[in-house]
């Protein structure tokens, strides 16, 4: 072939086998939420303003072996019926920082809130955990994410340089074993 | 007022003679039966015809007519909005009306050399008063009558004309307004008395019937004049006149659609030659295209100019090298040639997406362009823009307003083939050894190869949610997409890497269907191998779609 794929690109450049959600994505942190230790949500911001809720891997939940189910029904909310119209996405469910997306229930009985960490609308949740919640501990920043969610510009950059980034995310957690 | 100030104005701005008589006011239907030897005392003597001369120069329009002839239908003629000569409206006579359809055309084409007298495609009536144009009407209408042998000896004649004549019309009256504060826009003479008493009247001879008015003639001949742009050149309405047309859009139910004389009318009533020209009109009568496909050889080459927060993000793109060389042709500045140029391309890839191949097929709009480029200087285009080193242009041809129609409807259904250089990051489930390095095996090649599910000619069927990449600015939808053909290999010396070509239906977002997109696209390439799997680098390469139209 005239123009060779293989030597369209540079093999040793590292950058080309990034994950594609460090492609495309830059993560930010909130630790400890409402004082839990390890209660640790990562936000993955697209530069369109769309945003992955994920859980963080220093993420309690990481710790604890035992089997779980996920429940997206929040008080009188159903979170799997949100629906989204048009271009504007019409309809989704309106989202604050406290607003609980997802319960993980413990096969004893106990359970946790993953709260969404930010003002905006919710596009859609990962079907995907409805069947296979295996992938929220499995592929956590990536196949195992929870939600998308799109908010204004400004609260996107304004959130986004409110939280940690990857470097500092790193330091605080490495310090606080 | 200065009739012939008026007239001169009018015949710069591009009109033909009737038109200027028009604007004039002149109502005298005789005018309009030889308005080219009517207008000779607005001429100055001693410099005569001195705009034709240099009209002549702009040897571009070869007035392609394509005719088409819809079927005729017996209905009642309802001439409510006709306050013409005709005295008063009759009850139902039952009246037989004739449609012909003729298409006013105006592409530039250089080729096959016409020997008619090539005419300059007047600005303001698209061609409908110029003699020029008439005579596949007269045959057309002619024909049709000989076929009906209807024996009424009179006929009365009715015109629908293009709707951007009203546009058109507007944009001269402002002008000669801007020129003329006392001109009194009322004296316009429409265009379908104009047309009557000159394309009727010649009509009258040509199938040997008397003219009469629509009341009284049972016999209606509605001639309807296509404008090919004509909706195209009505969408600047929608800058001018935002609040109707999105009235229009809320009520989709009761305005079918958004441009009619109505609409048209009512958006032009408070236009103003400063809201017009802001909303980008123009008074062009002439477009050449001219075709290819284009090659791109760059991962970092966007299709159009990528400009963010008024910032260049790339500095330079197809578009712009394809048109640095016509506009040099043309002796366009930057600012002059953006807005004269076109670029209408089949779809777009990714600014990281190579186009090889045949290229993807796009067309060259050149509006109101001055003259036609020769086959020397489009090679020599040619030339330059494949030294860029970054757009192959193998030919340009010239084409018309029906093959940019096939383009366009192109994008909806052609298919296109992909080669895809992929890696595979996890060992598959059909690994048996998974401590040795991961590998692309012949088994996973074998299982690419052989994997189908649908008992079709379709390879794949897979459902995609909208890209996350796209998701801010398009709908949130599940579409279901065609994986048409699929073969893989491996990749000597490289045992974690594979090849993919994929022919693909049209719309399928093949990024995504390669790496699964967070498992929003299934299945995925990376379902299929049953590992975890990435896309390393994408190349175009075939645009299926027969291009430039033979
Ligand atoms: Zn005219």
């Amino acid at each position: 072939m005239e123009y060779n794929i293989l030597d369209s690109i540079d093999l040793n450049d590292s950058t080309i086998y990034k994950s594609f959600t460090d492609r495309y994505f830059s993560k930010r942190y909130i630790l400890n939420i409402d004082g839990i230790k390890n209660n640790d949500i990562m936000l993955m911001f697209h530069s369109n303003r769309i945003t992955l809720l994920c859980l963080a891997p220093s993420h309690f939940f990481f710790k604890r072996p035992d089997n779980y189910s996920l429940n997206f029904t929040v008080g009188e909310v159903d979170r799997l019926s949100n629906l989204v119209k048009g271009k504007g996405k019409k309809g989704g469910q309106m989202l604050t920082p406290k607003s609980v997306i997802c319960k993980v229930q413990w096969s004893d009985g106990t359970s946790f809130n993953i709260p969404c960490c930010m003002k905006g609308t919710l596009i859609e949740i990962n079907e995907n955990l409805v069947k296979h919640p295996e992938l929220l501990r499995q592929e956590p920043d990536s196949d195992g994410f929870i939600a998308i969610m799109l908010s204004s510009i400004a609260i996107s950059e304004a959130t986004k340089k409110e939280l940690l980034n990857h470097e500092e995310y790193l330091k605080r957690v490495n310090s606080s074993l | 007022m200065e009739h012939k100030a008026i007239y001169k104005l009018c015949k710069g701005l591009g009109c033909c003679e009737a038109c200027c008589l028009r604007y004039i006011g002149i109502k005298n239907p005789n005018a309009y039966e030889n308005s080219i030897n009517f207008v000779t005392k607005y001429n100055d003597e001693n410099e005569p015809n001195s705009i034709e001369i240099k009209n002549n120069n702009e040897s571009t329009t070869d007035n392609e007519k394509n005719t088409t002839m819809s079927s005729t239908k017996s209905e009642t003629n309802k001439s409510n909005e006709n306050n013409d000569n005709s005295i008063e409206s009759t009850e139902n006579v039952d009246e037989t009306t004739i449609e012909v359809n003729n298409e006013v055309e105006s592409n530039g084409r250089t080729s096959p050399p016409s020997k008619k007298r090539k005419v300059n495609i007047c600005v303001s009536c698209l061609g409908v008063l110029q003699e020029d144009n008439w005579q596949e009407g007269f045959q057309m209408v002619k024909e049709l009558l000989d076929k009906k042998g209807y024996e009424c000896t009179t006929f009365a004649c009715a015109l629908s004309a293009p709707i951007a004549t009203l546009l058109r019309e507007k944009i001269i009256t402002l002008n000669i307004v801007d020129e003329f504060p006392q001109y009194d826009a009322k004296v316009l003479t429409p265009l379908k008395e104009a047309w009557k008493w000159s394309f009727g009247v010649k009509l009258s001879a040509y199938i040997n019937k008397t003219l009469d008015s629509g009341a009284v003639s049972p016999l209606l001949v509605t001639v309807n004049m296509d404008y090919t742009d004509d909706l195209q050149e009505l969408e600047i309405l929608k800058l001018v006149s935002p609040q109707l047309f999105e009235e229009r859009r809320k009520q989709r139910r009761r305005f079918v659609t958004e441009f009619t004389r109505r609409s048209v009318e009512q958006a032009l009533e408070k236009a103003t030659l400063s809201s017009l020209k802001a909303a980008g009109a123009q008074l062009v009568a002439v477009r050449a295209r001219g075709v290819c496909g284009y090659i791109k050889l760059s991962r970092n080459l966007p299709q159009s100019p990528w400009i963010l927060d008024g910032k260049r993000v790339l500095p330079s793109s197809v578009q712009e090298i394809i048109f640095a060389p016509l506009a040099k042709c043309y002796k366009w500045e930057e600012a002059d040639a953006e807005r004269r140029l076109k670029l209408i391309a089949a779809g777009r890839e990714d600014v990281d997406v190579r186009c090889l191949g045949d290229g993807r097929p796009f067309a060259v709009e050149i509006t109101d362009p001055t003259r036609q480029l020769t086959d020397e200087e489009l090679k020599e285009a040619c030339k330059e823009i494949s030294n860029s080193g970054q757009v192959i242009v193998k030919r340009i041809v010239p084409i018309t307003r029906e093959d940019l129609i096939q383009l366009k409807n192109g994008e909806e259904t052609k298919s296109k083939t992909y080669e895809a250089l992929c890696i595979k990051l996890s060992h598959s489930k059909y690994d048996t050894d998974h401590t040795s390095p991961v590998r692309v095996t012949p088994e996973d090649i074998d299982r690419i190869n052989s994997y189908t599910n649908t008992d079709t000619d379709v390879r794949i069927a897979i459902t995609q949610k909208t890209p996350i990449r796209v998701l801010h600015r398009r709908p949130l939808l599940t579409r279901n997409r065609e994986i048409l053909e699929l073969t893989a290999e491996l990749v000597p010396e490289r045992p974690q890497l594979f090849v993919v070509r994929a022919r693909t239906a049209a719309g399928t977002y093949v990024k995504e269907w390669v790496h699964g997109e967070l498992r929003r696209s299934a299945p995925a390439l990376r379902d299929v191998l049953a590992a975890r799997a990435d896309l390393l680098a994408l190349d175009v390469a075939a645009v299926h779609l027969a291009w430039p139209p033979s």
